[in-house]
């Protein structure tokens, strides 16, 4: 027996590594091991006021901070019948607009990039790629200073709250954010040309299905009450412990999810295969050209598609913006009972984060948070199995089967810190 | 002025000695890194956040987003010098302040979501601007814990000495 490892898996968020045991050429088992220890948010928040809560589950995690935020809101919303006014819906889209921007140039920019031209980080880059290193740094920028117009602060703002907003933006930061975003169109643009260039292994190449939200008004969006299957199935986000059918491994501080007791995919690719023909602009265009059924196998095409997605991002600032400077701003809506239940789906970067609450009498009796990591984490060990099973058939020695299943983990841009380091190849 | 200030140890006076000859006269910029819900990984941002109220345009934290921070002083036509403070094991004491060499920050350092020290400090590099890592020892980064002693005493410490640094190169 043999064991290969990656520990720790680098250019991802958080402890984790990668186990691979092989017995000749057979791959026994692949396992994506995840150190972080467990933080236990959920149990922390129990007998907390909805409004506390809001302080300390963004806490899970400083990329996506407003998604966690985002997703416990409309939870505790439901659960306590708060409406939120429309200009306070608009300000969570712009949110939630800014944080793909900022997750999505960072990941294709500096922690895919590197994989796919060659290199083993950005830092080396540098030399060859400078302008495209700068890119990345920009859109970062403006992704973050969206969230911090919008949510008061880069990292866990406390602007956004239940039925509205603190305060809103004035008319000429939102004007200053509108014309930002559309001179920063191509340099999204750029990253699409980037990563429709490379000529994509096959060797990981299996179907599996697709879970995104289901966004309202038959639009492209980051947040929906129902879920998309990609085989045709719409699912209501209250019934998301159907969809997501948690257990625990010994191998992982993490829960796992599957469906129907099948591995599934959240993030940019589900959400580009289950809604793309609503996008618009130039975005549309660009999923048009590259789109096809290997996106539908192959999970290194999430770069391709959180490319995209960065393009349509920012094509839907300007609108946003000017349709939140067309409203006064409201009052912030009030609770019409004490007690209830309601799950917030949202679509965090790297998929579908849902956040369940049970309010009784003012008070959180359950809160349940479901990441998209945990929820990848099943599909990126069946994807490197498949992949690993292969090159070895094909003859490929260790040294080229490790980068090779580390990429596949890092195209899913995992956040092991949200879902509670990575390859290790051990032969028998 | 701290106490600290006006009784500097050997090691303080050395630490000042190292940097001052390091910065030269460039404009210098601290920038503060760490998560301050893991206690004493908060030391970094905690050292800007104090020299912030002194010198706002040249100190700055993780809040402010150090990425776009760096891509600026970059594009500056000035010579510049950036410190950047961080909290880092380096298997001493708590509270223990060391510079650490950029290769050594781009051997060991694991990359996460976040954009690493070691490609701010290779842009800067390429962009013609200096820069260092002042290091702290933390003694805990349990999620939710407070500042250590050691910890607030180096940050105290850390306020003092680069205030200085910075005041003369920027008045």
């Amino acid at each position: 027996m043999k064991t290969l490892e990656i520990v720790p898996l680098t250019r991802v968020e958080g402890d984790g590594g990668i186990t691979v045991t092989l017995d000749g050429n057979k791959v026994e088992s692949v396992t994506l091991d995840i150190h972080e220890g467990p933080r236990l948010i959920e149990q922390l928040v129990r007998g907390m006021k909805p409004d506390d809560d809001l302080n300390v589950v963004p806490r899970i995690c400083a990329i996506c901070t407003l998604s966690h935020k985002y997703a416990a809101i409309r939870g505790l919303e439901k659960a306590l019948g708060i409406v939120p006014p429309e200009k306070a819906q608009l300000m969570r889209d712009l949110m939630m607009l800014g944080e793909n921007v900022e997750s999505n140039s960072l990941h294709t920019y500096l922690l895919a990039l590197p994989d796919f031209l060659g290199y083993p980080s950005a830092i080396a880059m540098l030399g060859d790629y400078g302008d495209d290193v700068k890119r990345a740094l920009k859109l970062k920028k403006f992704g973050n200073y969206v969230m911090e117009v919008t949510s008061g602060r880069i990292v866990h703002g406390e602007n956004p709250g239940l039925g509205g907003f603190g305060r809103y933006p004035s008319r000429q930061r939102l004007n200053e954010l509108s014309t930002r975003a559309t001179e920063l169109v191509p340099d999204a643009v750029r990253a699409v040309e980037l990563f429709s260039s490379f000529d994509y292994p096959k060797y990981p190449e299996v179907e599996t299905t697709f879970m995104s939200v289901n966004a309202p008004d038959g639009k492209f969006g980051l947040a929906g009450d129902s879920i998309l299957v990609s085989k045709g199935e719409e699912v209501d986000a209250e019934d998301y412990r159907r969809l997501t059918s948690e257990r625990v491994v010994p191998h992982s501080f993490a829960k796992r999810a599957t469906y129907d007791g099948k591995t599934y995919t959240v993030g940019a690719n589900a959400r580009l295969i289950n809604m793309g023909d609503r996008l618009d602009g130039q975005a549309a265009d660009l999923f048009k050209d590259n789109y096809s059924d290997r996106w539908l196998k192959n999970p290194l095409l999430n770069n391709l598609a959180q490319a995209i997605e960065m393009v349509w991002a920012l094509e839907h600032i300007p609108e946003a913006t000017e349709m939140i400077a067309a409203l006064d701003d409201p009052a912030r809506a009030e609770a019409t009972r004490k007690s209830g239940s309601g799950t917030g789906a949202v679509e965090a970067p790297r998929g579908i984060l849902y956040h369940h609450y049970e309010i009784k009498d003012g008070l959180i009796e359950v809160a349940d948070i479901i990441t998209p990591t945990a929820q990848n984490l099943d599909d990126i060990e069946m994807h490197m199995r498949t992949c690993g099973e292969r090159m070895l058939a094909d003859g490929k020695s260790d040294a080229e089967l490790l980068p090779a299943l580390e990429m596949i983990a890092r195209a899913y841009d995992p956040c092991i810190s949200c879902a509670t380091h990575l390859v290790r190849l051990k032969r028998i | 002025m701290h106490k600290l200030c006006d009784a500097p140890s050997k090691a303080e006076e050395d630490l000042k000695a190292e940097l001052v000859e390091l910065v030269g006269d460039c404009k210098t910029y601290v920038l503060g890194m760490g998560n301050e819900d893991r206690g004493d990984d908060g030391a970094g941002i905690a050292v800007a956040r104090k020299l912030k109220e002194s010198f706002p345009r040249h100190s700055y934290s993780e809040h402010d987003g150090l990425e776009g921070i760096v891509l600026d002083i970059s594009e500056k036509d000035e010579d510049a010098f950036v410190i950047f403070v961080d909290a880092a094991d380096l298997r001493e004491e708590p509270g223990t302040i060391r510079l650490v060499d950029a290769k050594e920050i781009r051997a060991t350092e694991v990359t996460t979501h976040r954009v690493t020290v070691g490609l701010l400090m290779e842009l800067l590099a390429k962009s013609g601007k200096r820069s260092t890592v002042v290091c702290i020892q933390p003694g805990s980064v349990e999620f939710g814990s407070e500042m250590t002693a050691p910890v607030n005493g180096a940050v105290e410490t850390l306020v003092c000495l680069l205030s200085d640094i910075v005041e003369r190169t920027t008045s």
